[in-house]
C-alpha cells in the first residue's frame, strides 16, 4: 500500500503503532475515503472514532472542495482514527496557514508520543515487579 | 501527590452524541479494564432506554438525576488529641458530581440478574425522582453529617 505523492497536499500522521497516510484532492463533497471505504464504513459508524477525524474537518469549512484520501495502516481503530486525524490535521494547515493557530490550540497537530513501553528483564511487565518474598 | 502546588484542573472533552461533559464523565468511570467503547455502548442503550420510557430529552433526565444525588456536605474523619472525630465539611462541585456518579454507578453494579445498560437505566431514572440507591447513599451522608455538626469547628 502506497500512496502516489502527486503535487496535492499530503501527508502522514501517526499514534502509537498506526501510520496514516492522508491525500488532499481538490473535489466535491469533502468525502474522507479511507482504506477504500468510507470514513463511516471503515470506522464502523462508532461516533467516538469518528468524531476524531470531525474535530480536523470541522476545522476547516472550506474542506467542502476538498475530498481526502487516507490509507492507514497499523495500530487498533482508535489508534488509527487519531493518526488520521493527525495527518488530516497537517495536510489542512499546509492548505490553509491560515489556520495554524486553530489547529495548534486543541493540540491537533501534536503527534503524541505515548508508546508502548517495552517489557524489562527481571519485571512480569513494564513496571509490574513479581512479588516480594524476604525469604 | 506534589505537595507543592496543586494540580491544573483538566478539562474533559464533552462525548461524541450527546456533546456533553457530564456523559463523558459518566463512561469514564463505568469503563472497565480499559474498555471505553463497550462503556460507551452501555452508556448509550441505558440513555436511549431512558428515552424510550420517559419520552423526555435524556440528558434532561441524567442531568436531574446527578443533581439529586450530589452530596452538599460529607464528613471526614480527623486526628485531634488522639481521638478520630467525624469533621463535617461542604462538598466542592467537582467532587460532588464525581461522588454522585460514583454512587449511582456502584448502585447499579450491586444489584444482579440484569444487564448493566437496563440496571444503569432504572437507577438513573430512580435518582431523577429523588429515590433509588444512590440517593439513599447520599441523604445518609448528610444525616452523618448533621449528627457530627459538633464537630464542624475542626474544619480544615
Amino acid at each position: 500500500m502506497k500512496l502516489i505523492s502527486t503535487s496535492q497536499s499530503s501527508h502522514s500522521g501517526g499514534r502509537k503503532t498506526a501510520i496514516a497516510q492522508v491525500q488532499l484532492i481538490p473535489g466535491s463533497g469533502g468525502t474522507i475515503v479511507v482504506n477504500g471505504k468510507t470514513a463511516a464504513e471503515y470506522f464502523q459508524n462508532n461516533a467516538v472514532y469518528l468524531q476524531n477525524l470531525l474535530t480536523a474537518t470541522d476545522l476547516v469549512k472550506t474542506e467542502a472542495k476538498y475530498d481526502a484520501h487516507v490509507v492507514v495502516q497499523g495500530g487498533g481503530l482508535s489508534a488509527q482514527a487519531q493518526a488520521v486525524r493527525l495527518a488530516l490535521s497537517k495536510a489542512f494547515v499546509e492548505m490553509f496557514p491560515d489556520y495554524r493557530k486553530a489547529f495548534k490550540k486543541p493540540g491537533l497537530l501534536t503527534r503524541d508520543a505515548r508508546i508502548k513501553e517495552r517489557r524489562k528483564y527481571g519485571l512480569k511487565k513494564a513496571r509490574k515487579a513479581p512479588q516480594f518474598s524476604k525469604r | 501527590m506534589s505537595r507543592r502546588r496543586t494540580p491544573k484542573k483538566r478539562i474533559v472533552m464533552p462525548d461524541p452524541v450527546y456533546d456533553s461533559r457530564l456523559v463523558e464523565l459518566l463512561v469514564r468511570q463505568l469503563m472497565r479494564e480499559g474498555k471505553k467503547s463497550l462503556a460507551y455502548r452501555i452508556c448509550y442503550e441505558s440513555m436511549n432506554q431512558v428515552a424510550d420510557t420517559t419520552q423526555q430529552d435524556p440528558l434532561v433526565v441524567l442531568e436531574q438525576a446527578i443533581r439529586n444525588a450530589t452530596p452538599l456536605v460529607e464528613v471526614k474523619a480527623r486526628r485531634i488529641g488522639g481521638s478520630t472525630y467525624q469533621v463535617p465539611l461542604e462538598v466542592a462541585p467537582e467532587r460532588g458530581t464525581a461522588l454522585a456518579i460514583r454512587w449511582i454507578l456502584s448502585a447499579c453494579r450491586n444489584k444482579s440478574g440484569r444487564p448493566m445498560a437496563m440496571k444503569l437505566a432504572s437507577e438513573l431514572l430512580d435518582a431523577a425522582k429523588n429515590a433509588g440507591l444512590a440517593v439513599r447513599k447520599r441523604d445518609e451522608v448528610h444525616k452523618m453529617a448533621e449528627a457530627n455538626k459538633a464537630f464542624a469547628k475542626y474544619r480544615f
